[in-house]
């Protein structure tokens, strides 16, 4: 077991704190704007959800100059409504950032900020933990009781949140990350981020493995833990938190790094583990609570011409890659595509599905060097999602929830093809 | 007068089926080289393919780059059968050259020695030469991918261009590894090297002054138009 070395910041207090029962984890970085409402909900929350018992809440800062802390620090001991709170804080100490890793809270240290609080949860022995982005504008009390209800009385292992995101929000993880996780482990997970619930038992298993250690974990770990809880057979469910609001404009990068970073950690998860995922065959839908699912209405900016522009220079300069990524008979069906006008330009969802699983492959075949190979999927990503916005632009929400649930169906009845290639290319 | 011509005549024939006697044992030294060194040389070529092919030398050279640069310099065999090559060719000159050396020459007195004193620089200008196809094919596709996901027009030029400039600069540390011309060899790549960089410079400052300003205020509107509104909204996560 690896115990992160930030825990020793809060060794010496929180040990003579006793026995903690629920470890509620507060990444934070600049986030006075939030912070009270965020930490006065949750503690609401806890004190209507599980009156009596003793929690801990652990800040860690990636270096606020805010006073982000202190705010935090100050709402904990106005005390919480029927719940004894403690409060530890945690700074990162600024070595320890991963300049690189990108979060779509935008958030820097969240990772870090992951391994803290895991550690103080086992070294406290603490039956549930909640972590909930500190910069996040829409949570509610409520929150509270559908994060650790789960954990506490149903033997959840992971709970993951559910948000209801704009149309064509989260395009890369409804593209690939959701389709294809779900076809490899057989659960319809939607790989979300920004809160979430977890028992003491997973918290455990990631700690025991070197999973902090693994730069893939490091560059996704939301994307890395619920890998984990899926693929070791946890016990995972999903809670509706209703809308996800981000204090600011969020800029998380450049696109091609996302795909590299969130992409890569799939891919790289599917060597680990292989032997899971192979016999596989089909998926379940996890427990779902709270109230029901419904899909956003909220449309955003997307500039549907750009991407083809992105994916027709791709066609035409990255070929060279994609040749030696790519088998031919993928190649022969994707060049046609780049002579299509704008408006009748279709990507179809066998094609797409084809064409990831054969990057899937190249990747495990190390064709190329893996970060270029899974950065040279950008424009062909770009091609999927232009179709996407043009085949549903006209429907309505539901339309874009059936078309991701088709791309999901095919990715699973086109398992055998990845199957067939992976042990005997 | 007739004694002494035959005596001549002897004595010419006597050396030089002497010579001849003496040179006959160093022929052979020098086929049973020649024929050795074929032998080894094939055997030596025989292992290292099977070694190369069992160790999958020939994907981790698809993988790091270097198949695809050498397709592009004409050479379309796996990379173990041209490591194959070569090192049979290594193995039968070195025997050759044993061979020429058993011959006790006079020209050839130095050769060998000649030979294994230059050796580490034709081991450190291969190695040099390898490390910098395999640098260049690098930043080569990191640049095109970084310039292409940028959406850059000219990302082709410029992955080129860092293609070409590595190329360049390690075929100049490669002849003066070499040490063939190496005054020449350098003088010519800073000549050059300096003279493109000048060349620019002028050409930019001078004829295409007007277009760089526009280039440079379209960019700026073009940035600012996006920072305002034109970018896209969506989280792609």
């Amino acid at each position: 077991m690896t115990i992160s070395g930030e825990w020793e910041q809060v060794r010496e207090p929180l040990t003579s704190a006793g026995p903690v029962d629920i470890i509620i984890g507060l990444p934070t970085c600049n986030d006075a704007g939030t912070a009270k409402h965020v930490v006065t909900s949750l503690l609401s929350g806890l004190g209507k959800t599980c009156p009596g018992t003793t929690a801990l809440l652990v800040n860690v800062d990636a270096g606020s100059h805010d006073g982000t802390p202190d705010l935090v620090r100050q709402v904990v001991e106005e005390g919480a409504p029927g719940s004894p709170v403690h409060h530890a804080m945690v700074t990162l100490q600024p070595g320890a950032l991963d300049a690189r890793a990108i979060e779509e809270s935008g958030m820097p240290g969240r990772t870090q900020a992951f391994e803290t609080i895991f550690g103080v949860a086992v070294e406290l022995d603490s039956k549930a933990c909640v972590i909930v982005d500190g910069n996040l504008r829409s949570v509610e009390p409520g929150w509270m009781d559908l994060l650790l209800r789960p954990v506490l009385d149903r033997n959840a292992d992971y709970v993951s949140p559910l948000f209801r995101r704009p149309r064509y929000d989260g395009s890369l993880t409804n593209s690939i990350i959701y389709p294809l996780s779900r076809a490899l482990y057989g659960t319809r997970l939607r790989y979300q981020s920004g809160a979430c619930g977890l028992s003491g038992k997973l918290a455990k298993a990631s700690l025991a493995k070197g999973f902090w250690e693994d730069v893939h974990a490091r560059f996704g770990v939301d994307i890395a833990l619920a890998t984990l809880a899926v693929a070791e057979g946890h016990e995972v469910c999903q809670v509706c938190l209703g809308p996800k609001v981000y204090e600011g404009r969020r800029s998380v990068g450049d696109l091609s790094e996302v795909l590299g970073q969130a992409v890569g950690a799939v891919f790289h998860f599917m060597e680990t583990y292989q032997d899971g995922w192979e016999g596989r065959t089909g998926s379940k839908p996890p427990a779902v609570y709270g109230p029901p699912y419904e899909p956003g209405t909220e449309m955003v900016t997307i500039h549907v011409e750009r991407m083809l522009k992105g994916f027709r220079q791709g066609l035409r300069d990255l070929l060279p890659i994609w040749k030696v990524v790519l088998p031919p008979e993928t190649l022969a069906k994707i060049l046609p595509l780049g002579l299509v006008e704008d408006e009748e330009f279709r990507f179809p969802a066998s094609l797409w599905v084809q064409t990831v699983y054969d990057f899937a492959l190249a990747y495990h075949e190390q064709a190329l060097h893996q970060e270029h190979l899974v950065k040279s999927l950008t424009p062909l990503y770009l091609g999927r999602t232009a179709s996407l916005v043009l085949e549903t632009r006209d429907g309505g929400p539901d339309e874009v929830e059936r078309t991701i649930e088709a791309l999901c169906q095919t990715f699973e009845r086109m398992k055998p093809y990845l199957i067939d290639r992976w042990r005997f290319q | 007068m007739s004694e002494l011509w035959q005596e001549a005549v002897l004595d010419a024939f006597r050396e030089t089926t002497k010579r001849v006697l003496l040179l006959f044992p160093k022929f052979l030294a020098l086929l049973t080289f020649l024929v050795l060194g074929l032998v080894f040389a094939w055997l030596v070529r025989f292992l290292f393919v099977r070694i190369l092919r069992g160790i999958r030398f020939d994907q981790f050279c698809e993988r790091i780059g270097l198949v695809p640069a050498m397709a592009k310099a004409g050479m379309t065999q796996p990379a173990s059968y041209l490591v194959g090559r070569v090192s049979f060719w290594v193995v039968f000159i070195l025997f050759s050259f044993t061979g020429i050396d058993a011959m006790d020459l006079p020209a050839t007195a130095s050769l060998m020695s000649a030979i294994i004193g230059f050796l580490p620089n034709v081991l450190a200008a291969a190695l040099l030469l390898l490390l910098g196809l395999l640098l260049a094919n690098f930043f080569a596709d990191a640049a095109l991918i970084a310039a292409v996901n940028a959406q850059i027009e000219e990302a082709r030029l410029i992955a080129n261009m860092i293609r070409w400039a590595i190329l360049i600069f390690t075929g100049a540390m490669v002849l003066t590894q070499l040490g063939i011309a190496k005054e020449i060899v350098v003088s010519a790549f800073s000549i050059t090297f300096g003279g493109i960089v000048l060349a620019l410079s002028i050409a930019l400052g001078l004829g295409g002054r007007n277009v760089a300003r526009d280039l440079l205020e379209r960019r700026m509107r073009h940035k600012q138009a996006s920072d305002d509104d034109d970018e896209d909204d969506v989280s792609h996560i």
